[in-house]
């Protein structure tokens, strides 16, 4: 029986992307210019998938509205999961929508319509009660691994093994039987989450069968802020990706230079004489004003980058306001995550939803601005600055 | 308002019944009180029940109705007659040969009804519709065939109507059309008849839009359409976009909160290709052809009237001489129009009777006519020399909420397209507004404000200027949904009459954006609400200080007036749905209130 439906899982914040997840969970955060679970999403109707039923929970209404009841081919349904309590825990919020086997996916990493296929094709003709995706990558201990067999027997699953054994990668596409929730259940929960790693774990100490299928298809995470600028430029130079363009519905003066690859949305205005590109993304209402320059950047949604501003390796959220003449000189430099300094990362600066800067701002590089901070014209800043913070 | 369903099924194609009962379900959005089908044959089988679809669906066999190709059905709220079995609609002839049902009112139905009880005819209910089968009955009686004897008593009739009948044995539905929308859909499986598309958009989006005076006779594979002497008239076929899956509540609990998320992308999708910074300039092409420079005046009803103040006040800022004026008392106001007069209607559904009306009368006294509507060949669009629509996409929940945004914007558009054109602020503050919005939806406190003033005896909403159409408005969707005492007053009118209402268990909604002259003013009435002791609500983006005398506040960003109206409105139409949701109303289909109102 072919399988026809899916759950994607949508409902968590995506902590370590902070602070552009303040007001927006990690899977509507821009891959270039298009919410990260809408990658997901052609990816499961270019695979043949016409039911989808997408689990929403942390800041939930983006999602929802964002997408409305349909994509594409597809019928959307949202199941709420109003504590977020893990990825089993999701999955079962869900359950009361399965009667068959269907595919899961994780709603909040990019993933190739190939990746799907054959998840689907090995599940489809084989007898197991799931089926993982796999890819080979050397971060496997970032993220979950598993010890599969030449015959695609999987005889351990493991988050972030830390050993020298050959793992692969878990890509967090799966294809399940409905017997699976049994496993999802129990028998106890680690640290009072359930999560889907540990029911399949449990399937596999049950004795049921679990298969693994590697694949080469695209499979990208963006784990921190920063990475979105790579994810973008990678989509941008990708022929599976989503390719340069303008749309119809953009404005760019006749004296702009376009510097291709670049993604400019409908809405979109590009001042005289500005320089955007190469890998920009330019979300929906956009404004680059007059003589700026954006290069290697992602602006989301009605920023504007006023007149003669400078943006390089600098990823902003949305309705932010860069003054005339502030300048993101761009990376690397040091990034402080939480507790944790990470080092030399290419971010000029991260500004995250409704910054707004008075003009004339010199960001040091590696700055992190949070949402509705507002900064006072001719201010340098460096390093970590608040949520809703005014910088003299 | 009341909703028509028809249905003549080809070889191969559905039972009437289910399609009939499905085309009922998919008008239920419009609000009704009861709800009845007909099938005629192989004899006339009529079911109808007061209150939800479901009583209906309890009273009627969908089994033993199998096979059966034809029917119609209707969903009523009542103008005559209270809701009950007797007065729900199919209606029939005493004999039970003639089913008939009908949107809109039978003016001449007394003088109608007493002549046929003069004649010994028995009537079952006091609606104005019964008139109709009787008229019919007694011309079949005289031996005239089905389609004379329905045209024949349709003759009779004045007033506005739409008119489905069936005849027992029958597979032909009967249609006329005066005053009251209807329209025919073409598809494989048979011919379709409705007063709104999304009745029978599922299975067709070919349509016919019959006009006023046309009778139409529907079988299996076809629609004849003739005039009421029976001269046949061409009416063109034509393809509407309205996408079904739309209507779904994508995972909110209600259509209203659903479309008070979607203003973001509503209002850009009103704004697209209509502005242009780099040029400075509005640009509505659809309007190009109006050169008016003589007094301008609105017509609309409702949340479409807030909208069409807040509209007349932006084209006065414009210096236009501009009034907006209740399409209901426009004709009894004797407001003076002619040739050198811009008549505009506001109207999401295009098909309000009081604003058609209005706009008639305009048309008729020589004014131009243009129509601000979200539906795509409505009446009011297709009626009026202009149109400029909203595009705010289906709206679903009866009380408006992105509709009005979007009508908010478009009127702004209006007034620069015929006055002066905008600044390069005010461009670029118009292009901020669907951002701001979606920022007021992330950072909104109006849940805790209304879990605060639930249980308040009454809620007073204040504002002057472009605000005194906002707490209008503000106030009008707390009544719809709440169903408490809410009022809106112009800030300084307070102090007139008002004041005495206000206490302690009165929170009064004041709307203050800016530092400026009204700001402070209003600040004043405020100041005198403060004194009695009623907790205030202030919305502000917090320039001035109202919120020193605000026991909650309301945050808005800091924008110009346009802006401020369209935000402060999204805080309260939020304010009003948390309120109704805590009270456990009926949020999407308000007791006694309809979507599309079709009745004068």
């Amino acid at each position: 029986m072919t399988i026809r439906s899916a759950v994607v899982l949508a409902a968590g914040e995506g902590a370590r992307l902070r602070p552009l997840t303040k007001y927006r969970p990690k899977p509507m955060l821009p891959a270039a210019t298009k919410p990260i679970i809408e990658y997901v999403f052609d990816a499961l109707v270019e695979a043949g998938i016409t039911e989808i039923s997408v689990v929403v929970g942390y800041g939930r209404t983006h999602v929802q509205s964002h997408f409305g009841s349909t994509y594409r081919d597809a019928s959307l349904e949202y199941v709420g999961q109003d504590k977020q309590l893990g990825s089993g825990h999701a999955l079962l919020a869900a359950e009361s929508e399965v009667s068959e086997p269907r595919l899961v996916l994780n709603g909040d990493q990019l993933v190739a319509s190939r990746l799907v296929e054959d998840v689907r094709t090995a599940h489809d003709d084989g007898d197991a009660i799931a089926t993982l995706g796999l890819i080979r990558d050397e971060n496997v201990a970032e993220y979950g691994g598993v010890i599969c067999g030449d015959d695609g027997h999987i005889s351990e699953i493991v988050e972030h093994p830390r050993d020298d054994r050959t793992y692969q990668l878990n890509a967090g596409v799966y294809a399940f039987e409905p017997a699976l929730f049994e496993y999802l259940r129990g028998p106890e929960p680690q640290l009072r989450e359930y999560s889907l790693i540990d029911g399949i774990a449990n399937a596999i100490d049950a004795g049921a069968a679990v298969r693994g299928v590697t694949s080469d298809g695209i499979w990208i995470d963006a784990t921190y802020p920063w990475d979105l600028l790579e994810v973008t430029a990678t989509l941008l130079e990708h022929a599976d990706g989503v390719g340069s363009s303008v749309s119809a519905d953009a404005r760019v003066h006749e004296s702009a230079t376009i510097v291709e690859p670049v993604a400019i949305s409908a809405d979109c205005v590009v001042g005289p004489d500005s320089v955007v590109g190469p890998n920009v993304a330019l979300g929906e209402n956009a404004t680059v004003g007059a003589n700026a320059v954006v290069e290697d950047s992602v602006v989301d949604a009605d920023t504007r980058v006023g007149s003669g501003a400078t943006l390089i390796d600098c990823v902003t959220g949305r309705n932010v306001r860069v003054g005339p003449g502030s300048t993101v000189v761009g990376g690397p430099g040091d990034v402080r995550v939480g507790d944790r300094v990470h080092e030399t990362e290419r971010l000029g600066a991260l500004l995250a939803d409704r910054v707004r800067d008075g003009g004339g701002v010199t960001y040091a590089p590696g700055t992190v601005v949070g949402s509705d901070a507002v900064i006072n014209a001719g201010t340098t800043v460096r390093g970590t600055i608040e949520t809703g913070t005014e910088v003299q | 308002m009341c909703g028509i369903v028809g249905y003549v099924g080809a070889i191969g194609g559905n039972d009437a019944i289910d399609v009939v009962l499905d085309g009922l379900s998919a008008l239920e959005y419009r609000g009704y009180d009861s709800a009845g089908v007909a099938i005629p044959t192989p004899e006339m089988t009529v079911a109808k029940a007061a209150g939800e679809l479901s009583a209906l669906e309890e009273t009627v066999s969908r089994d033993e109705l199998a096979g059966e190709a034809v029917g119609i059905g209707h969903t009523r709220w009542s103008t005559h007659g209270a809701p009950s079995d007797d007065n729900a609609h199919p209606h029939c002839d005493e004999a039970g040969r003639v089913a008939v049902v009908h949107n809109g009112i039978i003016e001449n139905y007394q003088r109608l009804r007493d002549d046929l009880v003069d004649a010994g005819v028995a009537f079952r209910s006091e609606t104005d519709t019964e008139v109709i089968p009787h008229l019919i009955g007694r011309y079949l009686d005289r031996g005239a065939d089905p389609e004379e004897a329905f045209r024949l008593a349709v003759d009779h009739l004045e007033g506005s109507y739409a008119i489905a009948a069936v005849v027992e044995g029958s597979e032909t539905v009967y249609a006329a059309r005066q005053d009251s929308p209807l329209v025919v859909g073409l598809g494989d499986h048979g011919t379709y008849l409705a007063s709104d598309v999304p009745a029978f958009v599922e299975h067709t989006d070919r349509v016919r839009y019959l006009e006023d005076g046309d009778i139409a006779r529907l079988s299996a594979d076809s629609v004849a359409v003739t005039d009421v002497e029976g001269r046949p008239v061409d009416r063109a076929t034509e393809t509407v976009a309205w996408d079904a899956e739309d209507a779904e509540k994508s995972g909110y609990d209600h259509y209203m909160l659903k479309e008070i998320h979607e203003q973001p992308s509503s209002l850009r999708q009103c704004l697209r290709g209509r502005i242009d910074e780099l040029e400075g300039t509005v640009d509505l092409p659809e309007l190009d052809t109006i050169d008016h420079d003589g007094p301008i005046q609105f017509v609309a009803c409702g949340t479409s009237y807030h909208a069409a103040l807040f509209g007349a006040e932006r084209l006065r800022t414009g210096g236009m001489d501009a009034h907006a004026f209740l399409a209901s008392e426009y004709a009894s106001d004797r407001v003076p129009v002619d040739e050198d007069t811009l008549v505009v209607g506001v109207t999401q559904s295009g098909e309000t009777a009081d604003t058609l009306r209005a706009l008639r009368e305009a048309d008729r006294a020589g004014a131009t006519t243009l129509a601000v509507t979200n539906t795509v060949a409505s009446s009011a669009a297709r009626e009026c020399d202009h149109t400029l629509y909203i595009r705010a996409g289906p709206e679903i929940g009866v009380a408006a909420t992105k509709t009005f945004a979007s009508q908010q914007l478009a009127l702004a558009l209006l007034a620069f397209e015929l006055g002066d054109g905008p600044t390069r602020g005010e461009l670029e503050a118009l292009r901020d507004i669907p951002g701001q919005v979606q920022t007021i939806l992330e950072t909104t406190d109006a849940r805790a404000v209304a879990e605060t003033f639930v249980d308040a005896d009454a809620y007073f909403f204040i504002g002057r200027g472009y605000h005194h159409p906002v707490a209008l408005e503000g106030a009008l969707k707390m009544k719809e949904i709440t169903y408490r005492h809410a009022e809106g007053f112009a800030a300084g009118e307070l102090k007139h009459g008002p004041l005495a209402l206000v206490t302690e268990q009165t929170p009064v909604f004041a709307v203050v954006t800016g530092a400026g002259e009204t700001a402070r003013k209003t600040i004043g009435n405020v100041k005198e609400v403060e004194a009695r002791d009623a907790p205030v609500v202030a919305i502000t983006d917090g320039t001035s200080d109202v919120a020193r005398y605000a026991d909650h506040v309301l945050e808005l960003p800091a924008v110009d007036d346009l802006g401020a109206s369209v935000l402060a409105n999204v805080q309260l139409q939020l304010v009003a749905y948390w309120v109704a949701n805590l009270l456990g109303r009926s949020i999407d289909k308000p007791r006694n209130l309809a979507k599309s109102v079709t009745v004068e």
